[in-house]
């Protein structure tokens, strides 16, 4: 019987810009656009919660490889007209290779100083994309990132790139089973657990912490770089110390470490508040509220209702 | 340089309510910009509104914070003081945005100002103009720190408070009353970083997102300081006021944002236990 | 008899049941409605507001009811997308008022093509949009607003003209104010007036001094503030706590209602400043009057800006399209737009070239004895550019 319900969502999502054509005919480009948010804010999400979640190191960050892979797919595609998967791989490397700089000097520190220490990082992040005129062209922005294409595929429509976003949050959903999952996946929990016995058992903490971290910029850069080229412009106000606190709402009121809480957490938060209309401020006060409600008394997110549910 | 001073004060005012409160509570209170703001926003409407004298409106600021801040003390920050710092981190996280977004719905966007007779009023000496309210922040922020000092080393709460910080356990052993302590202590970090809105506000202006960056500044000072180590803390924050101070007239004043965090990496990247290495204690 | 009273009543009903059953024009605003830039939207739905019930109380337009949607662009471009879809898709908008800020002009401009729906901006001020719309590729986005190439080559010219011979720039650090600076970076160089440097400040901060300090260190004869009121009254007080001297040239809203509201315990602290705008109140003193009665503040500029692109542009339009075809759609009023022609909006006259530009009057305003006058009216046309 579940495998049944679980053919028919699937089915579902995948002919999803058909059914809401058929639904809702007038608002259905609006509605898919919702519907590409989700998916690429569930991708990040989830690569936010390889780091938060898996290895258990509550990095404020994310939103910097977020940002290093957007810029470097804008400046790429823009300046030196590389092809689509090209750029988007090139994005992710970026944010890769910035992680792995800075995570090692980073995970040196403390819990409490690695937190702010990254908060750091995105904040200066954020001031330099701002600032470095030259390359970011900052508060101008990046325009005309052209719309990807896959060899002679162009994804021009809003259903094609609904698919290639659906594509994509397939991807890393693979990669975050694959990577918690198994030795690689017991090794990470290891060191989040108890990292005295984990390392006294052979498994060197700060190199699973570092690979999490670094596997985590990278799928959040390639991220940006589909962010970007769906949008074709790129500010620097998309990667600002606030993406955190999206990303945490999600991941904690979803259900920090577990694959079904983050999604169901990224398609309430982003889908949700569009159907509700609220005001923005006050669906701010809300999240906050409800962030609040959910860290204290049911830190495991909806996942742990849901768990608690099926019992 | 005098302005480096100035914004140094500010920021070592709410920093080592911040340390205080990591060092005897071991809370990590990502809201304390919040009671600044809110500081400030009381301020106002006991200056402009209500018209009361500056004195009493920068001490109304202060006693309506304790208040808030024993309310807040008693529902939120005691659901979370026995959890990990991760869930306090991420709760009071949530409440900075929380208050900051009912502040702009009830207080509306638009900054106000809080202009007072000394800030107004300029002192004029060999060529260094400066406004007379900064050289009171100064003078008002010293005494602070030099009463903050004199109250944790002889009077009885403050040294309770300074067990408490060094081990927390025992204290409860030999009698001390925990609770009370930290709700003091809670009270003393709110009506520092609402004293420093106070003598702040006259200068700059006010508007609900005011605390969000001095919360992130304050935590780089108390990081860099050494997690808990209120002079640590009031250190880093005098070098951080400074740095930016002379940074923004003399290399870039676009970047001078970035630079709290840029001392603390550099801090942390050369002593990994901040400036004062680990110590025991406030 | 009665036979005839009772088809005659049934009939007077079904014709005006038809009639009521006309739907209202729906009109679509966007602007920054949270985020730093709050101030902006709040300012643009009032204004939205006040101009929609001012227009139906007169019984609307050639009968048709006007009915406000707003959406909130945050001023960044991916939210702008995001607005623009919501106000077509699920507000089912006629026409969009908006953006007001160039990031997110610039992002919702493909989109507004994509989708076929005419764009009005009334305040976006980056060259670029001028160069996209129209002609330029876009027939959907008009703009009633001028832009930094327009008003800095006027500008700069008046400066000059005052004797000054050289200056600094000190700009918002946001599109606005680095679209600004680069205008006036090259507008200086054409009215050969010297550009000593160039300053950007984060929006919203209110620390000063450091980069006061700079500016006393350049020394310059006068300076260029591209600034909000918000910001220039902390900033004009530190300047003065400074001792600065020079002449201060602004383009934002530094010479406005707003900024002397805020420094009104002591009015005379922007005495000399001259603000290159192209609103101010008492271009219109009955719509100033109505504003300040509804919110108790003086009247804003994005509000009244949005206001008056509504009353002025669009709704000239819409008749335009009602007396020839009999209906205002997207495809209608888009070409309608095209062929306003007002000669006497309190901007002044509203025309749209085949770059979708109107070419409004800048005005030069000073602060003086704490009170705002205007200097100077001066028209704009394309010859400016040269």
């Amino acid at each position: 019987m579940r495998r049944v319900g679980w053919l028919v969502l699937g089915v579902a999502i995948l002919a999803a810009p058909w059914l809401v054509a058929a639904v809702v005919p007038r608002q259905q480009r609006y509605v898919l656009h919702v519907l590409i948010f989700t998916a690429l804010f569930a991708a990040l999400a989830l690569s936010y919660d390889l780091v938060v979640g898996h290895v258990g190191s509550l990095s404020l960050g994310h939103p910097a490889f977020f940002g290093v892979g957007a810029y470097t797919a804008a400046i790429l595609a823009t300046q030196a007209r590389w092809s689509f998967l090209t750029d988007v791989f090139a994005a992710g490397l970026a944010a890769a290779v910035v992680a792995a700089l800075v995570g090692v000097p980073l995970f040196r520190l403390a819990e409490h100083a690695f937190a702010v220490g990254t908060l750091g990082l995105a904040l200066v992040a954020s001031v330099v994309a701002n600032n470095w005129v030259q390359v970011t062209r900052g508060p101008l922005c990046i325009t005309g990132i052209p719309k990807p294409a896959l060899g002679p595929l162009a994804v021009a429509t809003l259903p094609a790139f609904y698919w290639l976003a659906l594509a994509a949050l397939i991807v890393v959903v693979s990669l975050y089973r694959g990577l918690t999952t198994f030795r690689l996946g017991r090794a990470f929990h290891a060191v989040r657990d108890n990292e005295p016995l984990a390392a006294s058992a052979g498994i060197d903490p700060l190199k699973y912490r570092l690979l999490a971290f670094t596997i985590a910029a990278g799928l959040a850069g390639a991220v940006g770089a589909l962010y970007v080229h769906y949008l074709s412009v790129m500010c620097p106000e998309e990667m600002t110390v606030a993406l955190t606190v999206n990303l945490l709402v999600i991941v904690f009121l979803g259900g920090v470490g577990s694959l079904r809480g983050v999604l169901v957490g990224a398609v309430l938060f982003t889908a949700l508040p569009e159907v509700l209309r609220l005001a923005p401020t006050w669906r701010l006060v809300i999240y906050g509220g409800l962030l609040l409600l959910v860290v204290i008394r049911s830190p495991g997110g909806i996942e742990s209702l849901l768990r608690r549910a099926s019992r | 340089m005098l302005h480096g001073l100035t914004l140094g004060s500010m920021y070592a005012l709410v920093a080592a309510g911040l340390a205080l409160m990591l060092g005897v509570a071991r809370l990590i209170n990502f809201a304390h910009g919040e009671f600044f703001m809110l500081g400030a926003y009381v301020f106002w409407f006991g200056y402009s509104e209500l018209g009361l004298p500056y004195p009493v409106a920068a001490l109304l600021a202060p006693a309506v914070m304790v208040a808030f801040g024993i309310a807040y003390q008693r529902t939120v920050i005691r659901a979370i003081l026995p959890r990990s710092w991760h869930v306090q981190l991420i709760a009071t996280l949530a409440t900075s945005i929380v208050l900051t977004n009912l502040a702009i719905i009830v207080l509306g966007t638009q900054p106000k100002e809080v202009p007072t007779a000394l800030s107004s009023r300029i002192l004029d000496v060999a060529g260094l103009r400066v406004a007379w309210q900064r050289l009171l922040v100064l003078a008002a922020s010293l005494a602070i720190f030099w009463g903050l000092h004199w109250f944790v080393g002889r009077t009885r709460t403050g040294r309770a408070m300074r067990a408490m910080s060094q081990n927390r356990e025992a204290c409860a052993v030999v009698g001390v009353d925990v609770q009370w302590t930290a709700m003091v202590t809670f009270a003393i970090s709110a009506a520092l970083a609402a004293i420093a809105a106070a003598l702040v506000s006259p200068l700059f202006n006010i508007f609900p997102d005011m605390g969000t960056t001095l919360t992130l500044k304050a935590f780089a000072a108390v990081v860099a300081g050494g997690f808990g180590y209120v002079n640590g803390a009031i250190a880093a924050s005098f070098l951080i006021g400074l740095t930016e101070a002379l940074a923004g007239s003399y290399i870039s004043y676009a970047y001078k944002d970035a630079i709290a965090f840029v001392i603390m990496i550099a801090v942390l990247l050369w002593r990994p236990q901040g400036l004062f290495g680990r110590r025991i204690g406030i | 008899m009665r036979l005839a009273l009772t088809l005659a009543t049934l009939l007077l009903m079904a014709v005006s049941a038809g009639a009521q059953a006309t739907p209202p024009i729906r009109i679509g605003f966007a602007s920054a409605m949270s985020g730093p830039a709050a101030i902006t939207g709040e300012g643009v739905r009032w204004g939205a507001t006040l101009a929609v019930e001012e227009i139906n109380a007169k019984g609307g337009v050639m009968g048709r009811k006007l009915e406000a949607f707003f959406a909130d662009n945050k001023a960044q471009p991916g939210e702008a997308v995001s607005a623009v879809r919501k106000l077509v898709d699920v507000d089912q908008v006629d026409v969009i008022i908006g953006q007001t800020h160039s990031g997110a002009c610039l992002g919702a401009m493909p989109v507004v093509k994509e989708l076929g729906v005419p764009m009005v901006i009334e305040a976006c001020s980056h060259p670029q949009i001028r160069a996209l719309s129209g002609k330029g590729g876009n027939e959907w986005t008009f703009r009633v607003a001028l832009d930094d190439e327009i008003m800095a080559y006027t500008f700069a010219r008046y400066m000059a003209r005052q004797g000054v011979k050289s200056s600094s720039i000190l700009a918002m650090n946001n599109d606005f104010g680095r679209g600004a600076a680069d205008a006036y970076d090259a507008a200086f160089k054409k009215a050969n007036v010297k550009l000593l440097s160039t300053e950007f400040f984060d929006p919203g901060q209110p620390d000063y001094r450091p980069v006061l300090t700079r500016l006393k260190r350049a020394n310059p004869e006068a300076i260029l503030a591209v600034i909000l009121a918000s910001d220039g009254a902390p900033f004009m007080r530190q300047f003065r706590e400074l001792g600065l001297t020079q002449r201060v040239f602004s383009r934002g809203s530094l010479g406005s209602a707003e900024f002397l509201y805020q420094v009104r315990d002591n009015p005379k602290i922007g005495d000399g400043v001259i603000e290159a705008s192209y609103w101010i109140t008492g271009l219109d003193p009955e719509w100033d009057k109505k504003w300040t009665e509804r919110y108790k503040v003086p009247p804003r500029i994005h509000g009244s800006l949005a206001a008056i692109t509504l009353k002025w542009a669009v709704v000239p339009a819409l008749e335009i399209a009602l007396k020839k075809h009999g209906k205002a759609d997207r495809q209608t009023i888009r070409a309608a737009l095209e062929e306003v022609d007002v000669k006497d909006s309190p901007l002044g006259p509203i025309k749209f070239d085949a770059n979708h530009q109107a070419w409004i009057n800048m005005i030069l305003i000073e602060i003086r004895d704490g009170q705002l006058r205007i200097l100077e009216k001066l028209p704009t046309s394309p010859a400016l550019l040269n």
